[in-house]
């Protein structure tokens, strides 16, 4: 066993763990999304982005793709949450909307990572 | 076989790759660090100025973390923190700042490692050779020959690729004083994949010119370029006749030997003054001037030489009778037939028993720069008279070599550039230097004078040229051919201005389309399209050549006016 491939499945699987329990709930209530996990869910995929690179394999930099677009994701989402609370002061149910919606984009890109992840691991069993 | 290959020069344009690579630790303990530093921040409550109890939003968490992160300290905002903030940001503060500092240091590190810059230099020269627009030429070693031979092919608007094992001469290059950007390939010549990043596969490569100074280097780039562009000419350095018979086993276009040259300069120089006159200056660019040397017509020769020089040397003395005496420390070969003084030269006594009050001239070619100049100098206080020809070993060496009033230097560097570069720039130069062997001496002194004649009481720097008379190069003079008035020789040496003097020029070799080689045309020879001709005279005279052969109605003009002339 690979400590290092442990680490390295444990991130990319977390970062979509964490992502899909933000997502769940009614788009637009905000008692159904918690801020907490969304932060852990952006700390989380940017430490995989992180692990992914250096793979200069085919698969490895389409895993960083899809890496760098859940991060590309979440990132515009915070923005939109914080300008939201801080500057305009007032999270409303629109803005709500949009951040989860975001962060369902997000979490299909960490859902292909890992269908990668399976598929490479299954294809290296045979 | 291929995939590796294709591996290596992934391998090869991943610079920024191995950056990544060395940054991963670093940047997660970045992102780590960060994140619990915000948590705590958001977890940990404040007192607002009115008491009541608040929590920091993540932007405010993220904000103070940054700004403490990076030392930069703005202070407590939004209200003053309590003193379970204080405490965390205790915490905060060290972690970050030395994760901070532990990042942008590892980045530094991996940017100033030299074998990551090596790297950097290595891609952004294979990149520029790749993306190159303009034909050119790979040099291998960048020694004395090189760094001449670039220098001169850039006079003729020629461009090089470098390549040399040594990043110190590399950086020499740089320096160079070219008009364009040299790319310099740092690496092992003798490694195929040298040759594939200089460009040898290119279609612009225009061949492979092997000049460093181990014979069994040049060797293996023959035969690796052999191999990976069938196409492109190699022309080589070879020390020694062994060498020189292997390379041209697989064809290797051209060969040099530097002391076969050097052995031929010097008895040409002896017995054909102004072929050797000629000769320099077509094939160095940096020789303007003809000076022919006055060979006093009898004595001896006393060659001060060992090794391979001495043995070549001895051999072409032999073949062309000239008389000579050889000082040196080993026995010749065949002792027999050659006089032979045993000793350094350096001394007195041994020139004396060489004869050299009676001499004709010396020849100092051992391989030590300060042995040669001592020789030199004993000599020239024993006979005052004598004609001296120098090797010059270092490049170094040059400025006493400059300034010793020899008759002759022979410098290798400067030899094989010159060999190589009369090959280079025209076809016909090389052609005309072939036939310039096999003329008589009294010939090419003819030519000199008549020459001469044009240029008047003007001694103009000189130079050549080639003009071949097609529809892209004289569309001028094509018209003319094959009515009664088909333009000769003589016609093309009118300039168009007042009074249609003479230009002072003339042709050196005339070759016809079908390959039939004229040299030293006469002045009354018929053109024919398709013609190459060589010509020969004042620096800048070309221009006129080449308007005049644009302008068929100034052309028009001098055929007309000398019609006028030969029918009154």
């Amino acid at each position: 066993m690979n400590t290092q491939r442990v680490w390295f499945a444990f991130f990319i699987v977390l970062a979509l763990t964490l992502n899909f329990g933000f997502f769940v709930g009614e788009i637009d209530n905000p008692h159904h999304h918690n801020p907490y996990e969304f932060f852990f869910a952006l700390v989380v995929s940017l430490i995989a982005t992180v692990l992914k690179v250096g793979d200069r394999s085919h698969l490895g930099a389409v895993l960083l793709a899809t890496s760098l677009v859940a991060d590309f994701q979440l990132i515009a989402a915070a923005v939109i949450w914080g300008y939201a609370s801080q500057v305009t002061g007032e999270v409303s149910v629109a803005v709500m909307a949009s951040v989860v919606s975001f962060a369902g984009g997000a979490m299909l890109a960490n859902l292909t990572s890992v269908i990668l992840l399976i598929a490479e691991t299954i294809q290296l069993k045979r | 076989m291929s995939s590796n290959h294709r591996g290596r020069t992934r391998i090869r344009g991943a610079a920024m790759w191995l950056l990544l690579l060395e940054l991963r630790t670093p940047l997660i303990t970045l992102i780590i660090t960060y994140s619990i530093s915000v948590l705590g921040l958001v977890l940990i409550p404040g007192m607002t100025s009115e008491g009541s109890a608040y929590h920091l939003s993540f932007l405010d968490a993220f904000y103070v973390v940054s700004y403490t992160a990076t030392t930069i300290g703005f202070g407590e905002t939004p209200h003053p923190f309590t003193s379970e903030q204080k405490l965390w940001m205790l915490v905060v503060m060290y972690s970050t700042v030395i994760s901070w500092l532990y990042a942008i240091g590892s980045v530094l590190s991996v940017i100033s490692d030299p074998a990551f810059r090596r790297l950097r230099a290595h891609q952004r020269a294979v990149s520029r050779i790749a993306s190159q627009k303009l034909p050119f030429w790979i040099v291998c070693g960048f020694g004395g020959a090189g760094s001449q031979l670039i220098r001169f092919l850039d006079q003729s608007n020629i461009r090089c690729v470098m390549i040399d094992s040594n990043q110190a001469r590399a950086d020499v290059a740089k320096l160079s004083d070219l008009t364009y950007e040299l790319n310099i390939l740092v690496g092992d010549v003798a490694e195929p994949q040298t040759l594939v990043d200089a460009g040898v596969q290119s279609a612009l490569c225009r061949g492979v010119l092997v000049l460093t100074d181990q014979d069994q280097v040049n060797l293996t780039v023959a035969t690796n370029t052999r191999i990976l562009a069938p196409r492109v000419p190699v022309y080589a350095r070879s020390g020694t006749d062994a060498n020189t018979r292997n390379l041209r086993s697989f064809d290797t276009e051209v060969v040099i030997d530097p002391f076969r040259v050097a052995a031929r300069s010097v008895t040409q120089l002896i017995r054909k003054p102004c072929a050797f006159a000629l000769y320099h200056e077509l094939v160095d660019p940096d020789l303007n001037h003809i000076d022919v040397v006055e060979m006093p017509a009898e004595g001896h020769w006393v060659i001060c030489a060992d090794g391979r020089l001495a043995d070549t040397v001895v051999e072409a003395f032999q073949r062309d009778e000239i008389p000579f005496c050889l000082v040196s420390n080993q026995a010749p070969k065949d002792k027999e037939s050659v006089t032979w003084v045993q000793g350094l030269g350096t001394e007195a006594r041994t020139l004396r028993a060489a004869d050299i009050a009676h001499a004709a001239g010396i020849l100092a070619g051992t391989n030590d720069d300060g042995d040669n100049l001592s020789i030199l100098l004993t000599a020239q206080a024993e006979n005052t008279q004598l004609i001296t020809i120098a090797r010059r070993n270092k490049p170094t060496s040059e400025p006493v070599f400059g300034h010793g009033h020899f008759t002759y230097v022979l410098r290798e560097g400067r030899m094989i550039a010159q060999e190589m570069y009369a090959r280079i720039t025209t076809p016909v130069l090389h052609q005309f230097l072939g036939q310039l062997e096999l003329m008589p001496e009294a010939l090419v002194q003819g030519i000199i004078q008549k020459l001469h004649a044009r240029l008047g009481d003007q001694r103009p720097e000189l130079s050549h040229f080639d003009l071949v008379l097609d529809s892209h190069n004289a569309p001028g003079v094509l018209p003319f051919f094959h009515t009664a008035r088909t333009p000769k020789l003589e016609d093309l040496l009118i300039d168009p201005g007042f009074g249609y003097p003479t230009m002072p020029l003339i042709c050196l070799l005339l070759v016809r389309l079908n390959g039939d080689l004229v040299p030293f045309p006469g002045d009354g020879l018929l053109l024919a399209e398709g013609d190459r001709l060589l010509f020969w005279g004042a620096m800048g005279s070309h221009h006129r050549l080449q308007f005049l052969a644009q302008r068929e109605d100034l052309f028009e003009a001098i055929l007309a006016e000398r019609h006028r002339v030969h029918s009154r």
